[in-house]
């Protein structure tokens, strides 16, 4: 498969390109140079840039948006939303079916339920991420992703995350988030994502939680483990263990 | 009152401002220059002091959301997402105590024709302005009123004269401020913080 990826060179991105490389025919876009040796094609592009977006995406069988601004507002919206209406506009332009879109759990629950209140917070609510702008910016983008959706033959599946680890630098007693996952195992969800027949998903606009199985049960991963077929690995659980 | 009206530029919110005028105290604002007998800020609505000086003083805001003319998407986009966003921050900084925020009813045109269609339905936007950009416009105004630091009143415009239109806005801003209505309970008949109005008839 041809697989476009938006903001590729951040911190997530190698993980995801070096898990997809061996089957997939990578072309992968930043705003920045990346820091190391990526495989498959690069190009500097801003998410922001409509026709840049709609121009790296042809020939492309799939999309994924890995593309991060959290702190300057106008970076922020150009991203996180401009930057969702670019890559839908391109899959529309280019009769690309298959979507992901990222972004943080706060997306859709905002801060007003939270891990320190709330069990079995799940990616099926309605949206409520308030006025911060990482989440409000990432949401709006997501409500981009659904309403195209509504009018054109288009998967987007939404990878939520939210504290990554890198098990090897894990240290004891360290502060974590009760939804912690692992960069490699975190890339590998993007395979299930790619593969998955898009008429097993229950519809064209579907958000997934991510992260490895934890003892705490404040969020849910239950439903990217029965959809997706997400396998967790157990190698955070030095976290609490 | 003192009243700030965006998008000055569009003839409905210049027709607005002559109608509030004899009422209240008017001041426009537009991201180009506007000629106008009424008090002009040239505001892009950004994120610095500007903004905040702009809503200062104001006890509400009529938030437009119309395009420049010949904006691209891009534009129009971030002008009702960022701006908003900027606007309505700035607003809550500032303490205003009310936002009137003018959409669409195009965003419920997609329904069948003869359906009742009702403010508490779904939009449906289209992947394009104008119902998509209010559409956004609506969801950030609503975050705001979420947290409690604006009232939202949401008035979709369908096919209604400006008289029609200054009426309700009139009407709108006559109601007790949802920021302090909201203390009371809804059975007690306190407004909701963030209320949705369909204003003329569905296209």
């Amino acid at each position: 498969m041809n697989v476009l990826i938006l903001g590729g060179a951040g911190m997530l991105g190698p993980y995801v390109a070096r898990e997809l490389a061996p089957a997939h025919n990578l072309r992968i876009t930043d705003i920045n140079p990346p820091k190391e040796d990526l495989p498959g094609e690069f190009l500097l592009l801003d998410a922001a840039d409509l026709d840049g977006v709609v121009a790296a995406a042809e020939g492309m069988d799939a999309i994924l948006n890995l593309s991060v601004l959290r702190r300057h507002r106008q970076t922020a919206w150009d991203v996180s939303t401009r930057g969702c209406y670019n890559m839908m506009q391109a899959a529309v332009t280019h009769g690309i079916r298959r979507v992901i879109n990222t972004g943080p759990h706060y997306t859709v629950a905002g801060r007003h339920i939270t891990e320190i209140h709330d069990f079995d917070i799940g990616p099926d609510i309605p949206p409520q991420p308030g006025t911060n702008l990482y989440a409000l910016t990432k949401c709006i983008g997501l409500e981009i992703c659904r309403v195209f959706t509504q009018h054109h033959d288009i998967s987007v599946q939404h990878y939520l995350f939210y504290n990554f680890k890198d098990p090897a630098a894990i240290q004891p007693g360290e502060r974590y988030a009760p939804y912690v996952i692992s960069w490699e195992n975190a890339a590998e969800v993007f395979t299930l994502g790619l593969d998955i027949d898009l008429d097993a998903l229950p519809s064209r606009s579907e958000v997934f939680y991510v992260f490895a199985d934890m003892p705490h049960g404040k969020f849910s991963n239950e439903k990217t483990k029965r959809i997706l077929g997400f396998k967790p690995r157990q190698d955070v659980e030095s976290l609490w263990k | 009152m003192q009243i700030l009206i965006t998008s000055a530029r569009h003839e409905r919110c210049a027709a607005l401002a002559d109608y509030l005028a004899q009422f209240h105290e008017i001041r426009l604002t537009e991201r180009a220059h506007v000629e106008t007998a009424h008090e002009f800020v040239l505001s892009a609505l950004g994120h610095d002091r500007s903004t905040n000086l702009l809503t200062r003083g104001m006890d509400a805001i009529i938030h437009a959301v119309e395009p420049l003319p010949d904006e691209d998407v891009s534009a129009q986009l971030d002008a009702a997402t960022r701006c908003t966003y900027n606007l309505l921050m700035a607003a809550a900084q500032e303490g205003v105590s009310q936002v009137v925020l003018l959409s669409t009813l195009e965003l419920m045109a997609d329904y069948p024709a003869g359906y009742r269609v009702q403010e508490t339905w779904r939009p449906l936007p289209r992947t394009q302005p104008p119902t998509l950009t209010k559409h956004l416009a609506e969801q950030v105004s609503r975050e705001f009123a979420r947290e409690g630091s604006l009232g939202i009143k949401i008035l979709r415009l369908g096919e209604a004269s400006n008289d029609t239109v200054a009426v309700a806005v009139g009407e709108a801003l006559a109601e007790p401020a949802s920021l302090a209505a909201k203390h009371r309970s809804r059975e007690e008949g306190g407004a909701e913080a963030w209320s949705i109005t369909h204003i003329g008839e569905r296209a």
